[in-house]
């Protein structure tokens, strides 16, 4: 069954559409991230523009953050001070985004900068995650007692000024590096269509030393709101979001994340971290071959402005 | 003097030789192509026939015709683009920017264009898509010519452009019918359709029709509310966001 999709103007299978959110869901109930960094790249492969893909996955990403946000709330997963700091730098972060997404779509660069944005964040991410839990397998075989880093150890970053406490992360740090990361986190999911919890929550943990009870419920919370003023700010600067394609995708992805996270119990900690690594990895090597190999087509074409 | 001479005896073979001028009547299946959540495409059908011109004696017209179809849609600025290979890494380098270039093209003959016509009369009325790329542009001739060729065959390639030399079958010796199937990711907006009769290499008549290709319903209201009012539609995408991802953690969570 095809659907005209108003903004993207052509059709498309609903099934494909709710099967690839439904697949990306499932993804991402399992290991806990938003799927942005999946939906996006799937999209723009099977032909709908890179402007509409990623102005339209916020949405979904929207949706798919919520009920997992929610959730974690209700069990007093969420530390609000701190994802208010974080949402707003990374609404600052986005106009940022949103404006480079605009320019460099003008100027024609927008799918290579793209491309290279996703190789270089997925790729180191993947890279740290495969190590870590290469590592943690491994001495779990070897009978060693994984010691979690605790929370309270503490490196450069606990030296800056400007120190805030944050009650329920059981912190005393500076502003400055919680904004850095709200700002860029910000500026890459509106340029990129991600929501940025693979980066937020390394960058939570390892940096800025948050407990684990309250990393990803934080992270889904600042995702959520973080994607709906990104949202609105494609709506409003670049007209690309298409709600239509946006709600096929949420239907899909709602679902699918369910048995997604129900799947996920079966499974332990360092082998879903290692699987997500290599997924990670996979895309990142995907778009790495992109940008290396010879296009299949050197040329290209696009419509500057709307049809008239 | 002998250039009022000549001009008198033209007129005078004018008057001798009764006025032997074809008229074209034509149609088309549909005036107005809807956009549906269904939309998958859609088929016209352009007709008509030929007759003897108005206030002509002539009681019947003597061919053989040709008839060429050109279906043209709402313009766009389109920009070629090409990749050169950087560092290693392939980047778009060098572009050129058509203004009015047409969103669509199609063209449908009863034979060969080449072959009914000469190319003089082709490229000056726009019925071959090369046409369209050789209007001036700034970036120079050579540039044009070489974008402006991928920029076809990257149309063609969507469906967008294309020529159909067999695409007008004659029923009679003056009754023609052609088939045009618009694809679903044509661009809404008017169309012009402009028929030209050919009659020994030369356009004799011509005549043209429009059509809508527009979005209603639903899609419409969408495709407005995006372009007219980006606040809201951008807060009510959030808000279904929102609604769906609550609703599906109420409805699995047991």
């Amino acid at each position: 069954m095809q659907i005209y999709l108003p903004i993207a103007e052509l059709s498309v299978s609903l099934f494909f559409l709710v099967g690839i959110g439904g697949a990306v869901g499932f993804l991402s109930g399992l290991f806990g991230v938003g799927g942005g960094f999946l939906l996006t790249p799937l999209l723009i492969f099977s032909g709908v523009p890179t402007s509409v893909a990623v102005a339209s996955v916020t949405g979904q990403v929207v949706a798919a953050s919520t009920s997992g946000a929610l959730s974690y709330y209700r069990r007093g997963g969420v530390d609000l001070h701190l994802a208010m700091y974080l949402v707003i730098a990374g609404i600052l972060g986005a106009f940022g985004g949103v404006a480079a997404f605009d320019l460099l779509r003008n100027a024609g660069q927008l799918d290579f900068v793209i491309s290279a944005g996703f190789l270089v964040l997925l790729g180191s991410v993947g890279i740290l995650m495969l190590q870590e839990s290469v590592r943690a397998l491994l001495k779990q075989r070897q009978g060693v007692v994984v010691r979690e880093r605790l929370p309270n150890q503490h490196n450069w970053i606990h030296g800056l000024p400007m120190r805030v406490r944050f009650k329920k992360s059981r912190l005393y740090i500076s502003v400055l590096p919680v904004l850095a990361i709200g700002l860029f986190i910000g500026f890459v999911g509106a340029l990129l269509g991600v929501g940025g919890g693979f980066i937020m929550v390394p960058a939570l943990v390892y940096l800025l030393r948050v407990p684990g009870n309250v990393v990803i419920g934080t992270s889904l919370a600042q995702v959520v709101a973080m994607m709906a003023a990104t949202t609105i700010l494609h709506a409003v600067q670049s007209q690309s979001v298409d709600i239509l394609l946006a709600f096929c995708l949420m239907v899909g992805g709602v679902a699918g994340a369910q048995f997604g996270a129900a799947a996920g119990k079966h499974l332990r900690g360092e082998q879903l971290r290692g699987l997500l690594a290599l997924l990670v990895l996979a895309i990142a090597i995907r778009f790495g071959l992109g940008l290396v190999l010879i296009p299949e087509d050197v040329f290209s074409m696009s419509v500057v402005g709307g049809a008239r | 003097m002998i250039r009022l001479f000549v001009l008198v005896i033209a007129a005078l073979l004018l008057v001798a030789i009764p006025a032997r001028a074809e008229r074209l009547i034509s149609a088309l299946s549909n005036d107005k192509i809807e956009i549906t959540s269904s939309f998958d495409g859609e088929r016209l059908t352009f007709y008509g026939s030929i007759a003897p011109d108005a206030g002509s004696e002539q009681k019947y017209v003597v061919g053989p015709y040709h008839i060429a179809v050109v279906i043209l849609g709402p313009t766009q600025d389109r920009v070629a683009r090409e990749k050169t290979n950087v560092l290693g890494m392939w980047l778009n380098t060098d572009q050129v920017t058509f203004k009015g270039f047409p969103s669509y093209f199609h063209v449908l003959s009863s034979g060969r264009l080449r072959e009914i016509t000469d190319v003089t009369t082709l490229t000056t009325n726009f019925i071959l898509p090369e046409s369209h790329v050789l209007v001036p542009n700034a970036a120079g001739w050579w540039q044009t010519m070489v974008f402006g060729r991928e920029l076809i065959r990257l149309m063609t390639e969507e469906r967008l452009f294309g020529v159909q030399e067999n695409g007008v079958n004659f029923l009679s010796d003056t009754f023609y019918s052609a088939q045009l199937t618009l694809p679903s990711n044509a661009p809404p907006g008017p169309y012009i359709a402009q028929t030209y009769l050919i009659k020994n290499g030369a356009i004799i008549a011509r005549k043209s029709e429009g059509f809508a290709v527009r979005k209603i319903g639903f899609e419409r209201f969408l495709a407005q509310s995006a372009t007219q009012y980006p606040l809201f539609y951008g807060l009510a995408c959030v808000a279904l966001a929102l609604a769906t991802g609550w609703l599906g953690g109420v409805l699995f969570r047991r």
